[in-house]
């Protein structure tokens, strides 16, 4: 959060007296460099913005602005001191998008319409120190001049050298055909390092799993295969959640899966699924310049979001997304990652609520994971309801494990069914024919296990169901509920 | 071929996990193994680990149970629309008892939470009646035991044990409503039946139109019954009926602690006063003596009536002397002596001690006294709330010197966003939903943001339809 210094505000006095609500001068000096307010300058479109709002008194403002990621952030501001808060993981104070919302605001780029305040802004107004609280302004001072005319100046597009750009290709190339033959290597010592695991045996793997991934994901990160790292270092930990006699069966799974995937890579290293499952992710910009990529104009419901800090340091926020539409994947799972380093960060949607937008699927066999491109205001006053499983339920367990046999979570959509427990209290989806019973991995309590549930939708993880969200007699309910 | 599969995968998985080879164990995969023997590992491990993960699925060892289904309340839930604001309500209140404060001021204006949103524990006693089958579900939930009949007949000795004990006990006080003596007769056969904490529970419905009747049998659990507190709590029943013990030696041992004195020249009357303490042991003794005697017994040794000592008592002098009795009025006196004391200490200005003998008032006489503390002796919305309970619909409370101090502490320069919370939260409980509407007005005219979190409380008032039954 960042409160105005008392020198800004007795400058504001006399805009606020005008009954404007503020202007660029402001933003420019809220600015924390020159390069913050060029960032702003570019990001003060109407394109980049959704669910711009205001509350009816004028004093706060809010919006979601699409940033690098596959979520949007959620960007809000108190005018009557210009306190803010971003759900970005920029260490500025205020970051760009904050500065941009100041700027729609300031130049009425776009329509401040008038609307209750969202909770997650109340949220933060709630949590917010006082202007007591503010730091001395000495501490708050700008750091460098700015400068508006030249934020808003657009660099010139300088024609580049046929010459030049050959060369710049080919070193990309040859920098393309390094890292391969770098994953490669790493590939062999994660291969000789599954093969050691056996020799020594799972039961000594399962106990020092922790350490000895640990070892093989940094040897991997060398080898500029960090996704594939963070998957290992992440694998203890899907095990332990595991019960003890289940263990040796799920290390298989794991190492088999590590397995397959490698020997894909040495297949296809140029395959954009798989590299993305052992190197690295298309960049946003990249995947918004895909003309192939495949791109669904849907009604999404918002499932549940999961925030799982890792062990490489990383904070993985998933957020998942039903499809309500007839067409186009069931669901949708915007990914993004930030440094733990960077503290808490907010939700960037609430589970239940639903919005028509623009998903760009990551090309793969499965299209699941996307990023949101545009998100419309919501407008349908006939609310649908989730759709019936498009698959049998052998058929939604299977596929995805055939079509990319390295997979870890596969979202289900779930017939009617119940929960149910066992005579050892071990929790059980049940369908209501009684045919399939699948073993739930968390405690499942409160209303979700006193009523039928009509549709649930859910992960299928290391043979385990975790439940997101359902419907039921009740309506809907999330498994935080 | 996948018998076979099937048959390999324990022995393959048990020779790994020994350490040995997998590979001799699975002949079924010899040709797509192949020859090299560290190779062949690899492969049948990506060959058994994808067979695990796609063709194996885990059954349950035992038979399923289902948990039967949260029934429905007799009111109806907070609209679907008003959820999300309840759950911000209910996210804020770090206390228990602050969210039990809005599930009764829910269940005054005539809604329930949504099961999703709020539920009571199966201990939960400070939920209201209303959710006695949500802590009956709540207990079947946690001990994973069977369910009894479930029956909404008028409980009876015969069909006690067809209950489960939150709905036994919500049952039990709709009988003493109704028909006090039948409920007595059921407490007679079943009462011994239960452990102490189901006893103090059941029995603690009896002070619900108390009367003589009752009398017989309260004197037989006080001078039976196994455990200490279930024995306390009929004495202090019987005490409400002025059956008190006799004077003994702890009463006047505590008489011994107030003078009686007479006052005034023309219209002469008695006033008691508490003799000046010395030390802290002697504060300790007269704190463990009020805990000891009841307020019929302490009038006899002073020499006074009951009513002639609350009227006598020498209210705002000795504040510990004044809450100690108060406690005692609240746990040993009649309803009517409890009216006749929150009188006398309302009139003397001390309105804050209302708040202990509220639960012994009438709703009526509760919210009465809590406009005039208001109003007149310009307690805060807490206490207020405190004593009015949540059947309270103040119709401006915002206008009462409480109000104002509000709105000017809201207003100072050093204000801050968590300033005045628990005043806030108290105000929106306290307030009709017409004045709720005011209120918000008021607040957001002074400065306070439309969408403040503070003003939730009062958001949801003026939004929530008043379908409660008014006293």
């Amino acid at each position: 959060m960042f409160v105005l210094p008392r020198y800004i505000l007795a400058a504001l006095d006399s805009i606020w007296e005008t009954g404007v609500a503020i202007d660029l001068k402001a933003v420019e000096q809220l600015a924390t460099d020159q390069s913050s307010l060029k960032a702003a300058a570019g990001l003060a479109k109407p394109a980049k913005w959704s669910g711009v709002g205001a509350s009816p008194d004028g004093a706060l403002i809010w919006g979601e602005c699409a940033g690098s990621g596959a979520n949007p952030y959620r960007v809000m501001a108190d005018l009557r001191d210009l306190g803010n808060k971003c759900t970005c993981p920029s260490r500025k104070f205020p970051c760009k998008h904050v500065l941009g919302l100041l700027w729609l605001n300031a130049e009425a780029i776009v329509p401040f319409t008038a609307a209750d305040t969202p909770a997650w802004v109340s949220d933060w107004l709630g949590r917010r120190r006082g202007v007591s609280a503010v730091k001395p302004a000495g501490n708050m001072a700008p750091s460098a001049e700015k400068d508006l005319r030249a934020a808003r100046a657009s660099e010139p597009q300088m024609a580049e050298d046929p010459k030049d750009a050959a060369r710049r290709e080919a070193r990309a190339a040859r920098r393309t055909e390094e890292t391969e033959r770098v994953i490669l290597d790493a590939l062999d010592a994660l291969e000789q390092w599954i093969g050691d695991q056996l020799r020594m045996g799972l039961s000594g793997f399962i106990d020092d799993a922790t350490a000895r991934c640990r070892r093989i994901a940094a040897r991997l990160v060398d080898g500029k295969a960090a996704v594939l790292a963070g998957r290992i270092d992440e694998l203890p930990a899907r095990l332990l959640a595991l019960p003890a006699g289940d263990r040796p069966r799920g290390a298989v799974v794991e190492l088999g899966k590590l397995v397959l995937l490698a020997r894909a890579f040495r297949a296809s290293p140029r395959d954009a699924a798989i590299r993305r499952a052992v190197a690295a992710s298309e960049t946003r910009d990249t995947m918004l310049a895909d003309a192939q990529a495949l791109r669904i104009d849907a009604l999404w419901e918002v499932l549940a979001e999961q925030t799982q800090t890792r062990r490489d340091g990383l904070v993985s926020q998933t957020t998942w997304l039903l499809n309500l539409a007839a067409v186009g994947p069931r669901f949708a799972m915007l990914l993004d990652f930030f440094p733990a380093s960077a503290g808490r960060r907010g939700s960037v949607f609430n589970p239940g609520e639903r919005f028509h937008g623009e998903l760009v699927f990551y090309p793969s066999r499965q299209p699941l994971r996307a990023v949101l491109v545009r998100r419309n205001a919501m407008e349908e006053t006939v609310i649908p309801e989730w759709p019936e499983p498009d698959q049998t339920l052998a058929d939604a367990l299977t596929r995805p494990l055939l079509a990319e046999p390295w997979t870890i979570d596969i979202p289900l959509l779930l017939s009617q069914g119940r929960i149910a427990r066992d005579d050892a209290g071990q929790t059980w989806w049940r369908s209501a024919d009684g045919l399939a019973t699948l073993p739930v991995a968390s405690e499942v309590d409160g209303v979700l296990c006193g009523t039928d549930l009509t549709r649930t939708a859910a992960i299928w993880s290391g043979n385990r169901l975790t439940i997101l969200a359902a419907q039921t007699p009740w309506g809907r309910v999330g498994s935080r509920d | 071929m996948t018998e076979a599969i099937y048959e390999a995968i324990g022995a393959v998985l048990t020779r790994w996990t020994m350490g040995s080879a997998g590979a001799p164990a699975a002949p079924v995969w010899r040709a797509e193994l192949g020859d090299d023997p560290a190779e062949a590992e690899l492969r049948l491990l990506a060959l058994s680990g994808q067979f695990l993960g796609v063709a194996v699925t885990t059954e349950p060892a035992s038979a399923l149970h289902v948990m039967p289904d949260i029934p429905t309340l007799s009111l109806p839930t907070v609209p679907e629309a008003l959820r999300p604001l309840t759950r911000q309500i209910l996210a804020a209140q770090k206390e228990s008892q602050a969210k039990s404060e809005l599930v009764r001021f829910l269940a005054a204006r005539g809604w329930t939470t949504h099961p999703a949103d709020w539920m009571p524990a199966a201990g939960d006693d400070d939920a209201p009646d209303l959710y006695a089958a949500w802590r009956d579900w709540a207990e079947i939930a946690s001990s994973n035991g069977t369910v009894r009949r479930q029956t909404s007949d008028r409980l009876t000795a015969d069909n006690f044990a067809d209950f489960w004990p939150a709905a036994r006990k919500a049952a039990l006080a709709e009988l003493r409503r109704h028909d006090p003596s039948a409920a007595r007769t059921v407490l007679q056969e079943k009462l011994a039946g239960e452990n102490a904490d189901a006893r103090l529970r059941l029995l603690s419905v009896l002070s619900d139109r108390l009367s003589d009747d009752d009398v017989a049998f309260l004197e037989g659990i006080a001078a039976n019954d196994r455990a200490p507190k279930v024995k306390a709590l009929a004495v202090s029943l019987l005490a409400r009926l002025g059956r008190g013990d006799a004077v003994g030696e702890n009463v006047a041992e505590l008489a011994g602690f107030f003078s009686v004195r007479t006052k005034g020249m023309l219209r002469r009357s008695r006033v008691i006063e508490a003799v000046p303490l010395k030390t802290p042991a002697q504060w300790r003794r007269r704190e463990a003596l009020f805990d000891d005697v009841d307020l019929a017994s302490f009038a006899t040794a002073l020499g006074v009536t009951p009513n002639e000592l609350i009227a006598a008592w020498d209210w705002k002098v000795d504040q510990a002397a004044d809450m100690a009795l108060i406690s005692m009025i609240a746990s040993t006196a009649t309803d009517a002596q409890v009216s006749q004391a929150a009188e006398a200490i309302s009139e003397r200005d001390a309105t804050g001690l209302i708040a202990a003998l509220a639960p012994r008032l009438a709703p009526d006489e509760r919210a009465r006294h809590a406009v005039t503390g208001l109003n007149m002796h310009g307690i805060g919305f807490e206490l207020v709330q405190r004593i009015a309970g949540a059947a309270a619909r103040l119709d401006d409370p915002l206008s009462a010197p409480a109000g104002k101090e509000l709105l000017a502490a809201l207003q100072t320069e050093d204000a801050k966003p968590s300033d005045q919370v628990r005043d806030l939260f108290a105000l929106g409980l306290i307030t009709s939903r017409e004045g709720a509407r005011g209120s918000l007005q008021r607040l957001t005219g002074a400065g306070l943001l439309q969408g403040d979190p503070r003003l939730n409380m009062l958001r949801l008032n003026a939004a929530l339809d008043d379908r409660g039954v008014r006293s």
